[in-house]
C-alpha cells in the first residue's frame, strides 16, 4: 500500500518546461518510425516538389502559386485571431483591404519604393486592427462577431469610398516592384514574406507572449488571476494580426498590379473565416491546406472546365457546415498523424486533439 | 427634413420587421442570425421570378415568396441549427453566416448579376400626409410593420404557444421539464422568423428605387437590422421594432445634413456609431426587457 507522500509524487510528475535533454536533432534520430531519415526524406520530397514545380511551371500557374502564398499570410492572420486568441474576425477584408490601398497608395500617389509602401501597409493594418481590439476589450462572443462584421462593412462603404484615397471604381495602380517583375521571382519574393510571417508566428506561439494569448483564449478570469494581462495581450492578437493581413493586403496589391476598393467585400471576410474553420483553428499544417484549396480550387475548376466556377462558393459553404457539424477539427485534424509523426512522434490515427470539440475551438 | 423623417420611418418599418426575425430566432437558439438578410433577399427573388418571370398574380406571387422563406428558415433550422445544437454559439454564427454566402451565391447563379426590379403592389401616386407625398408602397410597409407588430404581441401575450415560446426561451431547462419541447420551439421560431424576413424583403424590393441584385438585403439592410435587435434588448419584439425606426430616422436625417458635405454613406456612419454605442454604453438596449 502506498503512503500519502508517495502518491502525491505518483500523481504530480514533474514538467519541464525548458526541454533539456538531448537535443532536437537526437530527438528525431532516435524518434519512431523511420527516425531522422524518413522525416529528412518526406521534408526534402515536399520542398524539392515545390521548387520543381515552380521551374516548370507556366505563367497562369505562377500567378495561382503567388496567390496561395498571398492567401496563406492572410489565413496566418486570422488564425492567429481566431486560434490562437478565439476572438472572431468576420471583418478582416477591412485590414487586408486597408494594407492593398495603403501600399498601392503610397508607391502610386507617394512615389514611395515598394518596401516602405509594404511596411506602411502592415502598420496601418496593425492600427487598424488595434482600434477593433480595443472595443473588443468589451465585448465577447456573439457583440464581437456582430461588431467585427459592422467594422468591415463600415471599412468598405464609408473608408473604402473616399475617391480621394482609392481613385473609386478606376482602381489604384500598385506596380511589381523593380527586380521582382518576373512571375517566378514576384512568387519568390511572396515565399519570401510567407516564411517570414510563418516563422514570427511559430516563434511567437512558443514565447511568453504566445502562451499568454492561449491563456487568455482558454479562460480569461483565470488568466488574469495567474498575471497575465489580458487586456494587453488581446489588444497585442488584434494589432498583430492586422499587421500580417496588411502585409498579405499589400502582396495581393501588388500581385493584382490595380487594387479596386470593391475587391474587399464581406464575402472575402467569409472566405477567411471559411479558411480558418475548414482549415482547422489553431493548426497551421491544416489551414495552409485550406488555404491552397480555397485559391486553387476555383481557379483551377474554370480554367480546366471541370465545372462552373461559380459553384466553388457554395462548395466553400458546404465544407464549413460538415467541418463544424462532422469534423471541428477540420483538415488539420486530419493531417495530424502526419504533422505529429514529422515533429518526431509516432504515426498514429488516435491522437489526444485540442479542436475535437464541436466548433474545433471557436468560442 | 419632413421627408427624410418619414422615408426614416418607413425605412425603419423594413429594418424593424426583419430586426424582429433577428429576435425570434435569438429567442429560440440565443444566436445572432446572419442568414436572415438571405431569407428576405430568397423571399424577393421568389417573388420576382413568379410574378415578373411566370406573370403570375401578385397575391399568389407573394404567398409563394414568403412561404419559400419560410421553408429556408425551416431547411437551415433542420440541417445546420439542429445539429449544432450544443456548440458554441459563435459557431453556429459561423454556420448561419456560411447559410448567407451559399444563398447570394445560389442567387447569382439562378438570377445572374443583372439588375431585377419587382414592382410595388400598388401604383399610383399616392396622398400625401403633412405636405409630405407618400406612395402607396410605403403605406403598405407601414401598415405591415404595424399588423405584425399588433400580431405579435397577442400571439406573445395571449395563446398558448407564445407562451410557450416566451417561456422556452427564458429557461429552456425549466421549460422542458413542464413538457415544452426545445426543439419543437426552435423549428417554429426559425420557420416565422424567416417568413418575417420574407415579408421584410418583398417590402423592401418592392420600395421606390430598391433593385434586386443577389444579396441585397444582406447588403443593404442587415446590419441596420441588426441595430434595430440590439437597440431594443435582442429579446425584445417591441424593442425592435422601436429600434428600427429610430435608426431609419437617424439615417435619413444623417443623409438629409451630410448629403453634400462629401462623406461616404452617411447611413452607416450612423450605423456604426449607433451601434458602437449601444454596445459600449448600454449593451441590454433600450428596452432591455423580454417581451
Amino acid at each position: 500500500v502506498a503512503t500519502a507522500e508517495e502518491l502525491e509524487v505518483a500523481e504530480i510528475p514533474e514538467v519541464d518546461l525548458r526541454e533539456e535533454g538531448p537535443s532536437r536533432l537526437a530527438q528525431l534520430r532516435d524518434a519512431p518510425h523511420g527516425g531522422l531519415w524518413a522525416r529528412g526524406l518526406f521534408g526534402t520530397v515536399l520542398l524539392g516538389g515545390f521548387v520543381v514545380l515552380t521551374l516548370v511551371a507556366d505563367d497562369i500557374l505562377l500567378l495561382d502559386l503567388q496567390r496561395v502564398f498571398v492567401f496563406a499570410i492572410a489565413a496566418i492572420s486570422i488564425n492567429l485571431l481566431m486560434g490562437y486568441a478565439g476572438q472572431i474576425s468576420l471583418g478582416h477584408q477591412a485590414f487586408f483591404g486597408v494594407g492593398a490601398l495603403t501600399s498601392a497608395g503610397l508607391v502610386t500617389e507617394m512615389g514611395l519604393n515598394f518596401w516602405p509602401a509594404v511596411a506602411g501597409a502592415a502598420l496601418l493594418g496593425a492600427f487598424s486592427a488595434g482600434i477593433l481590439g480595443i472595443v473588443a476589450l468589451r465585448l465577447r462572443g456573439l457583440y464581437l462577431a456582430l461588431i467585427t462584421l459592422a467594422y468591415g462593412f463600415f471599412a468598405e462603404n464609408v473608408i473604402f469610398n473616399i475617391r480621394a484615397l482609392t481613385r473609386g471604381a478606376a482602381g489604384m495602380p500598385a506596380p511589381r516592384p523593380d527586380g521582382f517583375t518576373s512571375e517566378r521571382l514576384f512568387l519568390w519574393l511572396v515565399v519570401g514574406f510567407f516564411v517570414l510571417v510563418q516563422f514570427t508566428d511559430w516563434q511567437l506561439l512558443r514565447s511568453k507572449v504566445g502562451r499568454a494569448i492561449l491563456a487568455v483564449r482558454d479562460d480569461e478570469t483565470v488568466a488574469s488571476s495567474l498575471g497575465v494581462d489580458v487586456t494587453l495581450y488581446k489588444t497585442l492578437a488584434f494589432v498583430l494580426s492586422g499587421a500580417f493581413a496588411g502585409l498579405a493586403g499589400a502582396l495581393f496589391a501588388h500581385q493584382t498590379t490595380l487594387v479596386v476598393a470593391s475587391d474587399f467585400s464581406f464575402q472575402l471576410a467569409l472566405i477567411f473565416v471559411f479558411v480558418a474553420v475548414v482549415g482547422g483553428l489553431g493548426s497551421r499544417a491544416g489551414v495552409f491546406t485550406a488555404a491552397i484549396f480555397f485559391t486553387l480550387f476555383p481557379s483551377f475548376a474554370s480554367r480546366y472546365d471541370w465545372f462552373n466556377p461559380e459553384y466553388v462558393p457554395l462548395v466553400g459553404v458546404v465544407l464549413l457546415v460538415l467541418t463544424l457539424i462532422v469534423h471541428p477539427g477540420g483538415i488539420g485534424e486530419a493531417l495530424r498523424p502526419v504533422t505529429e509523426w514529422f515533429r518526431g512522434g509516432r504515426f498514429s490515427m488516435h491522437h489526444e486533439g485540442s479542436g475535437t470539440e464541436p466548433g474545433g475551438g471557436l468560442r | 427634413m419632413k421627408e427624410a423623417i418619414v422615408l426614416g420611418i418607413v425605412n425603419g418599418a423594413v429594418w424593424g420587421v426583419l430586426a424582429v426575425g433577428l429576435v425570434l430566432v435569438y429567442k429560440g437558439s440565443r444566436v445572432f442570425n446572419f442568414a436572415q438578410g438571405e431569407f428576405a433577399t430568397v423571399g424577393a427573388y421568389v417573388a420576382w421570378l413568379t410574378i415578373a418571370g411566370l406573370g403570375w398574380p401578385y397575391p399568389v406571387g407573394v404567398v409563394i415568396a414568403v412561404a419559400a422563406a419560410a421553408a429556408m428558415g425551416f431547411l437551415t433550422e433542420r440541417l445546420v441549427v439542429r445539429p449544432l445544437f450544443n456548440a458554441p454559439r459563435v459557431t453556429l454564427l459561423v454556420a448561419t453566416a456560411g447559410v448567407a454566402v451559399g444563398a447570394i451565391q445560389l442567387e447569382l447563379i439562378i438570377g445572374r448579376p443583372e439588375v431585377r426590379v419587382l414592382e410595388p403592389a400598388l401604383s399610383g401616386r399616392g396622398a400625401s400626409v403633412f405636405g409630405v407625398l407618400i406612395t402607396p408602397q410605403e403605406y403598405i410597409i407601414v401598415l405591415a410593420l404595424l399588423l405584425i407588430g399588433g400580431g405579435l404581441a397577442y400571439f406573445f401575450a395571449r395563446t398558448r404557444l407564445g407562451l410557450r415560446i416566451l417561456a422556452a426561451s427564458q429557461d429552456p431547462l425549466a421549460a422542458q421539464l413542464v413538457g415544452i419541447s426545445s426543439k419543437r420551439i426552435s423549428s417554429i421560431l426559425w420557420t416565422s422568423a424567416a417568413a418575417l424576413g420574407g415579408i421584410a424583403g418583398l417590402l423592401l424590393a418592392a420600395a421606390p428605387g430598391q433593385a434586386l441584385s443577389p444579396g441585397f438585403v444582406t447588403r443593404n439592410a442587415l446590419l441596420a437590422a441588426f441595430a434595430a435587435a440590439v437597440l431594443g434588448g435582442m429579446s425584445s419584439v417591441a424593442g425592435a421594432f422601436v429600434g428600427g425606426v429610430v435608426i431609419g430616422i437617424s439615417q435619413q436625417v444623417a443623409q438629409f445634413f451630410l448629403f453634400d458635405k462629401g462623406v461616404p454613406s452617411p447611413d452607416v456612419v450612423v450605423l456604426m456609431a449607433l451601434l458602437l454605442l449601444v454596445l459600449l454604453v448600454r449593451p441590454q438596449g433600450i428596452l432591455g426587457k423580454e417581451v
